[in-house]
Protein backbone atom coordinates (compact mmCIF):
# COMPACT_ATOMS: atom_id res chain seq x y z
CA UNK A 1 0.00 0.00 0.00
CA UNK A 2 2.77 2.44 1.00
CA UNK A 3 6.40 1.80 0.24
CA UNK A 4 9.46 4.01 0.70
CA UNK A 5 12.55 2.82 -1.17
CA UNK A 6 15.71 4.62 -0.05
CA UNK A 7 13.93 7.94 0.16
CA UNK A 8 15.95 11.08 0.87
CA UNK A 9 14.62 14.59 1.09
CA UNK A 10 16.58 17.79 1.42
CA UNK A 11 14.66 21.06 1.55
CA UNK A 12 15.68 23.97 -0.64
CA UNK A 13 17.41 25.72 2.24
CA UNK A 14 19.71 22.71 2.63
CA UNK A 15 18.02 21.07 5.62
CA UNK A 16 18.22 17.30 5.29
CA UNK A 17 14.81 16.08 6.46
CA UNK A 18 14.97 12.41 5.45
CA UNK A 19 17.99 10.22 4.82
CA UNK A 20 17.70 6.96 2.94
CA UNK A 21 14.43 5.83 4.50
CA UNK A 22 12.94 2.50 3.44
CA UNK A 23 9.72 1.12 4.82
CA UNK A 24 6.68 -0.83 3.81
CA UNK A 25 3.14 -0.44 5.11
CA UNK A 26 0.45 -2.94 4.19
CA UNK A 27 -3.17 -2.26 3.52
CA UNK A 28 -5.20 -1.92 6.70
CA UNK A 29 -2.23 -1.34 8.99
CA UNK A 30 -2.14 1.23 11.78
CA UNK A 31 1.26 2.89 12.12
CA UNK A 32 2.55 5.39 14.67
CA UNK A 33 5.30 7.66 13.41
CA UNK A 34 7.36 8.89 16.34
CA UNK A 35 10.58 10.78 16.88
CA UNK A 36 11.76 14.01 18.39
CA UNK A 37 10.89 17.37 16.97
CA UNK A 38 12.47 17.91 13.57
CA UNK A 39 13.09 14.23 13.00
CA UNK A 40 11.13 14.21 9.72
CA UNK A 41 7.66 12.90 10.60
CA UNK A 42 5.74 15.72 8.92
CA UNK A 43 8.06 15.48 5.93
CA UNK A 44 7.09 11.81 5.53
CA UNK A 45 3.42 12.72 5.52
CA UNK A 46 3.95 15.61 3.09
CA UNK A 47 5.70 13.22 0.74
CA UNK A 48 2.76 10.82 0.98
CA UNK A 49 0.40 13.69 0.14
CA UNK A 50 2.74 14.66 -2.64
CA UNK A 51 3.09 18.16 -1.31
CA UNK A 52 6.78 17.42 -1.71
CA UNK A 53 8.70 15.05 -3.93
CA UNK A 54 11.73 12.99 -2.84
CA UNK A 55 15.20 13.95 -4.11
CA UNK A 56 16.18 10.31 -4.46
CA UNK A 57 14.50 6.99 -3.93
CA UNK A 58 10.97 5.96 -4.81
CA UNK A 59 7.66 6.27 -3.05
CA UNK A 60 4.96 3.83 -4.05
CA UNK A 61 1.47 4.56 -2.81
CA UNK A 62 -1.76 2.87 -3.87
CA UNK A 63 0.23 1.05 -6.51
CA UNK A 64 1.69 4.15 -8.13
CA UNK A 65 5.10 5.74 -8.11
CA UNK A 66 4.03 9.12 -6.81
CA UNK A 67 7.42 10.74 -7.25
CA UNK A 68 7.13 10.59 -11.03
CA UNK A 69 3.38 11.20 -11.10
CA UNK A 70 2.13 13.96 -13.42
CA UNK A 71 0.98 17.04 -11.56
CA UNK A 72 -2.49 16.85 -13.07
CA UNK A 73 -2.97 13.37 -11.54
CA UNK A 74 -2.18 14.51 -8.00
CA UNK A 75 -5.77 15.57 -7.14
CA UNK A 76 -7.00 12.08 -7.99
CA UNK A 77 -4.32 10.57 -5.75
CA UNK A 78 -5.40 12.85 -2.91
CA UNK A 79 -9.01 11.75 -3.23
CA UNK A 80 -7.84 8.44 -1.84
CA UNK A 81 -5.94 10.00 1.04
CA UNK A 82 -7.60 11.68 4.00
CA UNK A 83 -5.66 13.92 6.32
CA UNK A 84 -6.01 15.42 9.76
CA UNK A 85 -3.77 18.01 11.38
CA UNK A 86 -2.97 19.30 14.80
CA UNK A 87 -4.64 22.65 14.04
CA UNK A 88 -7.89 21.13 12.61
CA UNK A 89 -7.93 23.43 9.52
CA UNK A 90 -11.68 23.87 9.47
CA UNK A 91 -13.27 26.72 7.52
CA UNK A 92 -14.46 29.18 10.15
CA UNK A 93 -17.33 30.62 8.09
CA UNK A 94 -18.88 27.26 7.29
CA UNK A 95 -21.01 25.15 9.60
CA UNK A 96 -20.01 21.66 10.67
CA UNK A 97 -22.21 20.22 7.93
CA UNK A 98 -20.82 22.58 5.29
CA UNK A 99 -17.24 21.89 6.31
CA UNK A 100 -17.68 18.18 5.75
CA UNK A 101 -19.85 18.66 2.66
CA UNK A 102 -17.17 20.93 1.17
CA UNK A 103 -14.79 17.98 0.84
CA UNK A 104 -17.36 16.23 -1.32
CA UNK A 105 -18.61 19.20 -3.31
CA UNK A 106 -15.18 20.28 -4.51
CA UNK A 107 -14.47 16.90 -5.99
CA UNK A 108 -17.74 17.03 -7.87
CA UNK A 109 -19.95 14.73 -5.80
CA UNK A 110 -23.64 15.34 -6.58
CA UNK A 111 -25.85 17.02 -4.02
CA UNK A 112 -27.80 13.85 -3.33
CA UNK A 113 -24.65 11.96 -2.34
CA UNK A 114 -23.54 14.81 -0.10
CA UNK A 115 -26.91 15.06 1.61
CA UNK A 116 -26.94 11.34 2.26
CA UNK A 117 -23.35 10.81 3.38
CA UNK A 118 -22.53 13.86 5.47
CA UNK A 119 -25.16 13.24 8.21
CA UNK A 120 -24.05 9.62 8.27
CA UNK A 121 -20.41 10.48 8.88
CA UNK A 122 -21.35 13.13 11.46
CA UNK A 123 -23.33 10.44 13.25
CA UNK A 124 -20.19 8.28 13.25
CA UNK A 125 -18.10 10.99 14.93
CA UNK A 126 -20.94 11.78 17.35
CA UNK A 127 -21.68 15.29 16.14
CA UNK A 128 -25.04 14.83 14.44
CA UNK A 129 -26.61 17.27 16.89
CA UNK A 130 -24.02 20.00 16.18
CA UNK A 131 -24.41 19.86 12.41
CA UNK A 132 -25.43 23.51 12.09
CA UNK A 133 -22.91 24.97 14.52
CA UNK A 134 -19.89 26.94 13.45
CA UNK A 135 -16.45 25.57 14.37
CA UNK A 136 -15.99 28.47 16.81
CA UNK A 137 -18.95 27.13 18.77
CA UNK A 138 -17.27 23.75 19.32
CA UNK A 139 -14.64 22.50 21.74
CA UNK A 140 -11.21 21.54 20.41
CA UNK A 141 -12.04 17.86 20.59
CA UNK A 142 -15.27 18.38 18.69
CA UNK A 143 -13.49 20.44 16.04
CA UNK A 144 -10.98 17.68 15.55
CA UNK A 145 -13.83 15.19 15.16
CA UNK A 146 -15.26 17.38 12.42
CA UNK A 147 -11.84 17.35 10.77
CA UNK A 148 -11.74 13.56 11.00
CA UNK A 149 -15.22 13.39 9.50
CA UNK A 150 -14.07 15.60 6.63
CA UNK A 151 -11.00 13.45 6.07
CA UNK A 152 -13.03 10.26 6.06
CA UNK A 153 -16.19 11.32 4.24
CA UNK A 154 -14.80 10.37 0.83
CA UNK A 155 -13.82 6.92 2.17
CA UNK A 156 -10.08 7.23 1.51
CA UNK A 157 -7.88 4.16 1.42
CA UNK A 158 -5.23 5.93 3.49
CA UNK A 159 -5.68 8.31 6.42
CA UNK A 160 -2.72 10.48 7.42
CA UNK A 161 -2.81 12.21 10.80
CA UNK A 162 -0.14 14.69 11.87
CA UNK A 163 -0.25 15.03 15.65
CA UNK A 164 -4.06 14.97 15.67
CA UNK A 165 -4.15 14.99 19.47
CA UNK A 166 -1.43 17.61 19.86
CA UNK A 167 -3.86 20.33 20.96
CA UNK A 168 -6.23 18.16 22.96
CA UNK A 169 -6.62 17.11 26.58
CA UNK A 170 -6.33 13.38 27.46
CA UNK A 171 -10.09 12.72 27.28
CA UNK A 172 -10.44 14.28 23.87
CA UNK A 173 -7.24 12.63 22.68
CA UNK A 174 -8.70 9.32 23.71
CA UNK A 175 -11.87 10.00 21.73
CA UNK A 176 -9.93 10.91 18.59
CA UNK A 177 -7.75 7.86 19.01
CA UNK A 178 -10.83 5.63 19.28
CA UNK A 179 -12.24 7.25 16.18
CA UNK A 180 -9.06 6.61 14.19
CA UNK A 181 -9.03 3.06 15.50
CA UNK A 182 -12.60 2.52 14.28
CA UNK A 183 -11.72 3.99 10.91
CA UNK A 184 -8.73 1.66 10.73
CA UNK A 185 -11.04 -1.28 11.47
CA UNK A 186 -13.00 -0.48 8.31
CA UNK A 187 -9.85 -1.41 6.39
CA UNK A 188 -8.38 2.07 6.01
CA UNK A 189 -4.62 2.30 6.42
CA UNK A 190 -3.80 4.88 9.10
CA UNK A 191 -0.46 6.62 9.56
CA UNK A 192 -0.31 8.87 12.60
CA UNK A 193 2.61 11.07 13.59
CA UNK A 194 2.51 11.76 17.31
CA UNK A 195 4.38 12.79 20.44
CA UNK A 196 1.71 11.28 22.70
CA UNK A 197 3.59 8.64 24.67
CA UNK A 198 0.52 7.52 26.62
CA UNK A 199 -1.49 6.77 23.52
CA UNK A 200 1.29 4.91 21.72
CA UNK A 201 2.10 2.79 24.73
CA UNK A 202 -1.53 1.92 25.32
CA UNK A 203 -2.44 1.10 21.72
CA UNK A 204 0.42 -1.31 21.10
CA UNK A 205 0.49 -0.82 17.35
CA UNK A 206 3.33 -0.72 14.89
CA UNK A 207 5.76 2.09 15.71
CA UNK A 208 8.22 3.64 13.25
CA UNK A 209 10.76 5.94 14.82
CA UNK A 210 12.75 8.56 12.99
CA UNK A 211 15.77 10.37 14.32
CA UNK A 212 17.43 13.16 12.40
CA UNK A 213 15.75 11.98 9.22
CA UNK A 214 16.85 8.37 9.57
CA UNK A 215 14.65 5.40 10.34
CA UNK A 216 15.98 4.07 13.62
CA UNK A 217 13.23 1.69 14.72
CA UNK A 218 10.38 -0.20 13.10
CA UNK A 219 8.55 -2.26 15.67
CA UNK A 220 5.34 -4.24 15.51
CA UNK A 221 3.18 -3.77 18.62
CA UNK A 222 5.69 -1.18 19.79
CA UNK A 223 5.84 1.53 22.42
CA UNK A 224 6.89 5.18 22.35
CA UNK A 225 10.25 4.97 24.13
CA UNK A 226 13.33 3.52 22.42
CA UNK A 227 14.55 1.72 25.52
CA UNK A 228 11.60 -0.66 25.54
CA UNK A 229 12.54 -3.86 23.65
CA UNK A 230 9.01 -5.31 23.42
CA UNK A 231 7.89 -6.45 19.95
CA UNK A 232 9.91 -7.50 16.92
CA UNK A 233 11.26 -5.92 13.82
CA UNK A 234 9.28 -6.29 10.64
CA UNK B 1 -19.99 18.52 -14.44
CA UNK B 2 -23.25 19.99 -13.18
CA UNK B 3 -21.79 20.22 -9.71
CA UNK B 4 -18.75 21.97 -11.15
CA UNK B 5 -20.79 24.56 -13.04
CA UNK B 6 -23.10 25.22 -10.13
CA UNK B 7 -20.15 25.57 -7.77
CA UNK B 8 -18.25 27.88 -10.12
CA UNK B 9 -21.24 30.16 -10.67
CA UNK B 10 -22.09 30.33 -6.98
CA UNK B 11 -18.51 31.08 -5.96
CA UNK B 12 -18.08 33.65 -8.72
CA UNK B 13 -21.03 35.70 -7.55
CA UNK B 14 -20.14 35.33 -3.88
CA UNK B 15 -16.66 36.63 -4.63
CA UNK B 16 -17.98 39.50 -6.72
CA UNK B 17 -20.41 40.47 -3.98
CA UNK B 18 -17.88 40.14 -1.19
CA UNK B 19 -15.44 42.50 -2.89
CA UNK B 20 -18.19 44.65 -4.33
CA UNK B 21 -16.39 47.97 -3.93
CA UNK B 22 -13.30 46.74 -5.71
CA UNK B 23 -15.52 45.04 -8.27
CA UNK B 24 -17.35 48.31 -8.85
CA UNK B 25 -14.07 50.15 -9.34
CA UNK B 26 -12.82 47.52 -11.78
CA UNK B 27 -16.09 47.41 -13.72
CA UNK B 28 -16.27 51.18 -14.00
CA UNK B 29 -12.68 51.45 -15.17
CA UNK B 30 -13.34 48.81 -17.78
CA UNK B 31 -16.50 50.68 -18.78
CA UNK B 32 -14.78 54.05 -19.10
CA UNK B 33 -11.81 52.71 -21.03
CA UNK B 34 -13.97 50.65 -23.35
CA UNK B 35 -16.31 53.59 -23.93
CA UNK B 36 -13.30 55.57 -25.03
CA UNK B 37 -12.12 52.76 -27.28
CA UNK B 38 -15.61 52.44 -28.72
CA UNK B 39 -16.06 56.16 -29.17
CA UNK B 40 -12.68 56.38 -30.89
CA UNK B 41 -13.65 53.50 -33.17
CA UNK B 42 -17.00 55.05 -34.03
CA UNK B 43 -15.42 58.44 -34.61
CA UNK B 44 -12.86 56.80 -36.86
CA UNK B 45 -15.59 55.16 -38.91
CA UNK B 46 -17.51 58.39 -39.01
CA UNK B 47 -14.46 60.40 -40.01
CA UNK B 48 -13.26 58.07 -42.71
CA UNK B 49 -16.77 58.03 -44.12
CA UNK B 50 -16.75 61.82 -44.10
CA UNK B 51 -13.42 62.02 -45.85
CA UNK B 52 -14.65 59.72 -48.59
CA UNK B 53 -17.58 62.07 -49.05
CA UNK B 54 -15.28 65.09 -49.08
CA UNK B 55 -12.94 63.53 -51.57
CA UNK B 56 -15.80 62.57 -53.83
CA UNK B 57 -16.98 66.11 -53.67
CA UNK B 58 -13.56 67.46 -54.53
CA UNK B 59 -13.92 69.85 -57.39
CA UNK B 60 -11.07 71.21 -59.39
CA UNK B 61 -11.73 74.78 -60.40
CA UNK B 62 -9.89 76.09 -63.46
CA UNK B 63 -10.09 79.87 -63.13
CA UNK B 64 -9.74 81.72 -66.44
CA UNK B 65 -8.08 85.06 -66.54
CA UNK B 66 -10.65 87.90 -66.73
CA UNK B 67 -9.03 89.06 -69.99
CA UNK B 68 -8.98 85.64 -71.63
CA UNK B 69 -9.67 85.61 -75.36
CA UNK B 70 -12.10 83.29 -77.11
CA UNK B 71 -9.37 81.12 -78.71
CA UNK B 72 -7.68 80.42 -75.42
CA UNK B 73 -11.03 79.68 -73.82
CA UNK B 74 -12.02 77.16 -76.44
CA UNK B 75 -8.57 75.51 -76.35
CA UNK B 76 -8.88 74.93 -72.62
CA UNK B 77 -12.44 73.77 -72.99
CA UNK B 78 -11.61 71.18 -75.63
CA UNK B 79 -8.68 69.93 -73.59
CA UNK B 80 -10.93 69.59 -70.54
CA UNK B 81 -13.58 67.72 -72.44
CA UNK B 82 -11.09 65.12 -73.68
CA UNK B 83 -9.07 64.70 -70.45
CA UNK B 84 -9.30 61.12 -69.08
CA UNK B 85 -8.88 62.50 -65.56
CA UNK B 86 -12.23 64.22 -65.56
CA UNK B 87 -15.49 62.65 -64.61
CA UNK B 88 -18.34 63.76 -66.90
CA UNK B 89 -18.24 67.28 -68.26
CA UNK B 90 -17.16 70.46 -66.57
CA UNK B 91 -19.60 73.17 -65.64
CA UNK B 92 -18.84 76.62 -66.92
CA UNK B 93 -19.20 79.47 -64.44
CA UNK B 94 -19.53 82.85 -66.12
CA UNK B 95 -17.94 86.06 -64.87
CA UNK B 96 -21.38 87.18 -63.79
CA UNK B 97 -21.86 84.02 -61.71
CA UNK B 98 -18.42 84.40 -60.12
CA UNK B 99 -19.37 87.94 -59.24
CA UNK B 100 -22.62 86.78 -57.60
CA UNK B 101 -20.67 84.25 -55.57
CA UNK B 102 -18.14 86.82 -54.47
CA UNK B 103 -20.96 89.06 -53.32
CA UNK B 104 -22.14 86.26 -51.07
CA UNK B 105 -18.70 85.42 -49.73
CA UNK B 106 -17.07 88.80 -49.26
CA UNK B 107 -18.01 91.55 -46.83
CA UNK B 108 -19.90 94.44 -48.35
CA UNK B 109 -16.97 96.85 -48.07
CA UNK B 110 -14.85 94.71 -50.32
CA UNK B 111 -17.48 93.40 -52.71
CA UNK B 112 -18.71 96.88 -53.44
CA UNK B 113 -15.52 97.72 -55.32
CA UNK B 114 -15.74 94.61 -57.47
CA UNK B 115 -17.16 94.65 -60.96
CA UNK B 116 -18.29 91.59 -62.93
CA UNK B 117 -15.68 92.23 -65.60
CA UNK B 118 -12.89 91.95 -62.97
CA UNK B 119 -14.02 88.48 -62.01
CA UNK B 120 -12.57 85.33 -63.55
CA UNK B 121 -14.86 82.88 -65.28
CA UNK B 122 -14.22 79.25 -64.36
CA UNK B 123 -14.64 75.58 -65.25
CA UNK B 124 -15.80 73.41 -62.34
CA UNK B 125 -14.63 69.84 -62.89
CA UNK B 126 -14.94 66.59 -60.93
CA UNK B 127 -11.82 64.42 -61.16
CA UNK B 128 -12.34 60.76 -62.15
CA UNK B 129 -10.79 59.72 -58.81
CA UNK B 130 -9.98 62.17 -56.04
CA UNK B 131 -6.22 61.76 -56.49
CA UNK B 132 -6.46 62.95 -60.09
CA UNK B 133 -6.98 66.46 -58.74
CA UNK B 134 -3.22 67.06 -58.51
CA UNK B 135 -2.69 65.91 -62.13
CA UNK B 136 -5.35 68.34 -63.31
CA UNK B 137 -3.75 71.13 -61.32
CA UNK B 138 -0.31 70.55 -62.86
CA UNK B 139 -1.68 70.09 -66.38
CA UNK B 140 -3.74 73.26 -66.53
CA UNK B 141 -1.71 75.64 -64.38
CA UNK B 142 0.18 78.10 -66.59
CA UNK B 143 -1.69 77.34 -69.79
CA UNK B 144 -2.47 80.44 -71.83
CA UNK B 145 -5.56 82.19 -70.49
CA UNK B 146 -5.63 80.17 -67.26
CA UNK B 147 -5.40 82.37 -64.18
CA UNK B 148 -5.17 79.64 -61.51
CA UNK B 149 -6.23 76.05 -60.83
CA UNK B 150 -7.48 75.27 -57.34
CA UNK B 151 -8.80 72.27 -55.45
CA UNK B 152 -9.65 71.96 -51.75
CA UNK B 153 -7.16 69.07 -51.33
CA UNK B 154 -5.11 70.95 -48.74
CA UNK B 155 -8.13 71.70 -46.62
CA UNK B 156 -9.18 68.04 -46.68
CA UNK B 157 -5.67 66.98 -45.87
CA UNK B 158 -5.56 69.33 -42.93
CA UNK B 159 -8.89 68.08 -41.65
CA UNK B 160 -7.77 64.47 -41.90
CA UNK B 161 -4.62 65.27 -39.98
CA UNK B 162 -6.61 66.87 -37.18
CA UNK B 163 -8.84 63.83 -37.00
CA UNK B 164 -5.83 61.54 -36.84
CA UNK B 165 -4.35 63.47 -33.93
CA UNK B 166 -7.65 63.31 -32.07
CA UNK B 167 -7.85 59.58 -32.64
CA UNK B 168 -4.31 59.10 -31.45
CA UNK B 169 -5.05 60.96 -28.23
CA UNK B 170 -8.24 58.97 -27.65
CA UNK B 171 -6.55 55.62 -28.34
CA UNK B 172 -3.59 56.43 -26.07
CA UNK B 173 -5.94 57.43 -23.27
CA UNK B 174 -8.01 54.32 -23.82
CA UNK B 175 -4.95 52.05 -23.77
CA UNK B 176 -3.71 53.60 -20.53
CA UNK B 177 -7.12 53.04 -19.00
CA UNK B 178 -7.25 49.49 -20.32
CA UNK B 179 -3.99 48.73 -18.57
CA UNK B 180 -5.32 50.15 -15.31
CA UNK B 181 -8.49 48.14 -15.80
CA UNK B 182 -6.41 44.95 -16.08
CA UNK B 183 -4.47 45.88 -12.94
CA UNK B 184 -7.69 46.60 -11.05
CA UNK B 185 -9.23 43.30 -12.10
CA UNK B 186 -6.02 41.52 -11.14
CA UNK B 187 -6.16 43.17 -7.75
CA UNK B 188 -9.80 42.27 -7.05
CA UNK B 189 -9.07 38.68 -7.92
CA UNK B 190 -5.98 38.70 -5.77
CA UNK B 191 -8.14 39.89 -2.87
CA UNK B 192 -10.67 37.15 -3.60
CA UNK B 193 -7.92 34.55 -3.64
CA UNK B 194 -6.43 35.84 -0.38
CA UNK B 195 -9.76 35.87 1.40
CA UNK B 196 -10.23 32.28 0.27
CA UNK B 197 -6.81 30.86 0.89
CA UNK B 198 -8.09 28.50 3.62
CA UNK B 199 -10.73 27.15 1.26
CA UNK B 200 -8.13 26.76 -1.46
CA UNK B 201 -5.77 24.82 0.78
CA UNK B 202 -8.58 22.51 1.90
CA UNK B 203 -9.60 22.02 -1.72
CA UNK B 204 -6.08 21.02 -2.65
CA UNK B 205 -5.95 18.66 0.29
CA UNK B 206 -9.12 16.78 -0.56
CA UNK B 207 -8.24 16.50 -4.23
CA UNK B 208 -10.14 19.18 -6.08
CA UNK B 209 -8.74 19.50 -9.59
CA UNK B 210 -6.81 22.60 -10.58
CA UNK B 211 -9.55 23.70 -12.92
CA UNK B 212 -12.13 23.34 -10.21
CA UNK B 213 -10.04 25.59 -7.97
CA UNK B 214 -9.27 28.15 -10.67
CA UNK B 215 -12.64 28.40 -12.33
CA UNK B 216 -14.39 30.80 -9.92
CA UNK B 217 -11.51 33.27 -10.26
CA UNK B 218 -11.34 32.98 -14.02
CA UNK B 219 -15.03 33.60 -14.36
CA UNK B 220 -14.82 36.43 -11.84
CA UNK B 221 -12.45 38.31 -14.14
CA UNK B 222 -14.53 37.33 -17.13
CA UNK B 223 -17.66 38.71 -15.45
CA UNK B 224 -15.96 41.97 -14.54
CA UNK B 225 -14.86 42.41 -18.13
CA UNK B 226 -18.32 41.52 -19.38
CA UNK B 227 -20.12 43.84 -16.96
CA UNK B 228 -17.74 46.67 -17.82
CA UNK B 229 -18.22 46.20 -21.53
CA UNK B 230 -21.99 46.02 -21.00
CA UNK B 231 -21.93 49.45 -19.41
CA UNK B 232 -19.68 50.68 -22.23
CA UNK B 233 -22.07 49.37 -24.88
CA UNK B 234 -24.94 51.19 -23.15
CA UNK B 235 -22.92 54.42 -23.16
CA UNK B 236 -22.00 53.96 -26.82
CA UNK B 237 -25.63 53.33 -27.74
CA UNK B 238 -26.51 56.57 -26.00
CA UNK B 239 -23.72 58.34 -27.87
CA UNK B 240 -24.98 56.88 -31.12
CA UNK B 241 -28.55 57.95 -30.42
CA UNK B 242 -27.60 61.49 -29.51
CA UNK B 243 -24.64 61.72 -31.86
CA UNK B 244 -23.97 65.41 -32.34
CA UNK B 245 -22.82 64.99 -35.95
CA UNK B 246 -25.70 62.94 -37.30
CA UNK B 247 -27.51 64.28 -40.35
CA UNK B 248 -24.33 65.07 -42.30
CA UNK B 249 -21.44 63.19 -43.84
CA UNK B 250 -20.35 62.05 -40.34
CA UNK B 251 -23.58 60.09 -39.94
CA UNK B 252 -23.19 56.63 -38.34
CA UNK B 253 -25.33 53.66 -39.25
CA UNK B 254 -26.69 51.11 -36.77
CA UNK B 255 -24.34 48.49 -38.17
CA UNK B 256 -21.41 50.71 -37.19
CA UNK B 257 -22.73 50.64 -33.63
CA UNK B 258 -23.23 46.88 -33.66
CA UNK B 259 -19.74 46.27 -35.02
CA UNK B 260 -18.19 48.58 -32.44
CA UNK B 261 -20.18 46.93 -29.64
CA UNK B 262 -18.94 43.50 -30.64
CA UNK B 263 -15.35 44.74 -30.57
CA UNK B 264 -15.95 46.39 -27.18
CA UNK B 265 -17.41 43.22 -25.64
CA UNK B 266 -14.58 41.09 -27.01
CA UNK B 267 -11.94 43.46 -25.66
CA UNK B 268 -13.76 43.60 -22.30
CA UNK B 269 -13.87 39.84 -21.95
CA UNK B 270 -10.26 39.64 -23.07
CA UNK B 271 -8.94 42.08 -20.47
CA UNK B 272 -11.06 40.41 -17.79
CA UNK B 273 -9.57 37.04 -18.64
CA UNK B 274 -6.08 38.52 -18.83
CA UNK B 275 -6.48 40.06 -15.39
CA UNK B 276 -7.60 36.80 -13.85
CA UNK B 277 -4.97 34.79 -15.68
CA UNK B 278 -2.23 37.00 -14.23
CA UNK B 279 -3.75 36.84 -10.75
CA UNK B 280 -4.07 33.07 -10.84
CA UNK B 281 -0.56 32.54 -12.10
CA UNK B 282 0.83 34.87 -9.51
CA UNK B 283 -1.26 34.20 -6.42
CA UNK B 284 -3.01 30.85 -6.76
CA UNK B 285 -0.45 28.14 -6.31
CA UNK B 286 -2.07 25.21 -8.06
N1 LIG C 1 9.35 23.69 4.29
C1 LIG C 1 10.55 23.46 4.87
N2 LIG C 1 11.64 24.11 4.41
C2 LIG C 1 12.84 23.88 4.98
N3 LIG C 1 13.05 23.05 5.99
C3 LIG C 1 12.02 22.38 6.49
C4 LIG C 1 10.71 22.54 5.96
N4 LIG C 1 9.86 21.76 6.64
C5 LIG C 1 10.61 21.14 7.56
N5 LIG C 1 11.90 21.50 7.47
C6 LIG C 1 13.02 20.97 8.29
O1 LIG C 1 13.10 19.58 8.04
C7 LIG C 1 13.35 18.87 9.24
C8 LIG C 1 12.23 17.87 9.48
O2 LIG C 1 11.03 18.57 9.74
P1 LIG C 1 9.63 17.88 10.01
O3 LIG C 1 8.61 18.95 9.98
O4 LIG C 1 9.47 16.76 9.08
O5 LIG C 1 9.83 17.36 11.47
P2 LIG C 1 8.78 16.70 12.45
O6 LIG C 1 9.32 15.37 12.80
O7 LIG C 1 7.43 16.76 11.88
O8 LIG C 1 8.86 17.65 13.71
P3 LIG C 1 7.71 18.03 14.76
O9 LIG C 1 7.60 16.86 15.67
O10 LIG C 1 8.26 19.21 15.48
O11 LIG C 1 6.49 18.31 13.99
C9 LIG C 1 13.45 19.91 10.33
O12 LIG C 1 14.81 20.18 10.54
C10 LIG C 1 12.77 21.13 9.76
O13 LIG C 1 13.38 22.29 10.25
MG1 LIG D 1 5.64 17.75 12.38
Amino acid sequence: MIRFENVSKTYKNGTVALRDVSLNIEKGEFVFLVGSSGSGKTTCLRLLLREETPDSGRILELGRDIGSMRKSRVPYLRRNIGCVFQDFRLLPTKTVFENVAFAQEVIGRPRSTVDAQVPQILELVGLADKMNNLPSELSGGEQQRVAVARAFVNRPLVLLADEPTGNLDPTNSEQIMNLLDRINKTGTTVVMATHDKGLVDRMRRRVIELDGGELVRDQLRGVYGIDDPTGGHS
Amino acid sequence: MRVFIRYAIRETFTNLWRNRLMTLAAVLTVAVSLSLVGAALMFKQSASQASVVWEQQTKVTVWMSPKVDAAELSAVQSQLSTSPYIHGTCTYQTQQQSYQQALLLLPEAESSVLRPQDMPSAYLCVPSVPTDASILISTFSGQPGVYKVTAPTNAIHHMQQTIRVMQFVAITLALTLLVSAIVLILNTIRLAIFSRRREVSVMKLVGATNWFIRMPYISEGFMQGLLGSGVAVALLTALHTWYPLSGNEFHLSTSDLVGTSIVVVLVGVLIGSLGSAFAIRRFLDV
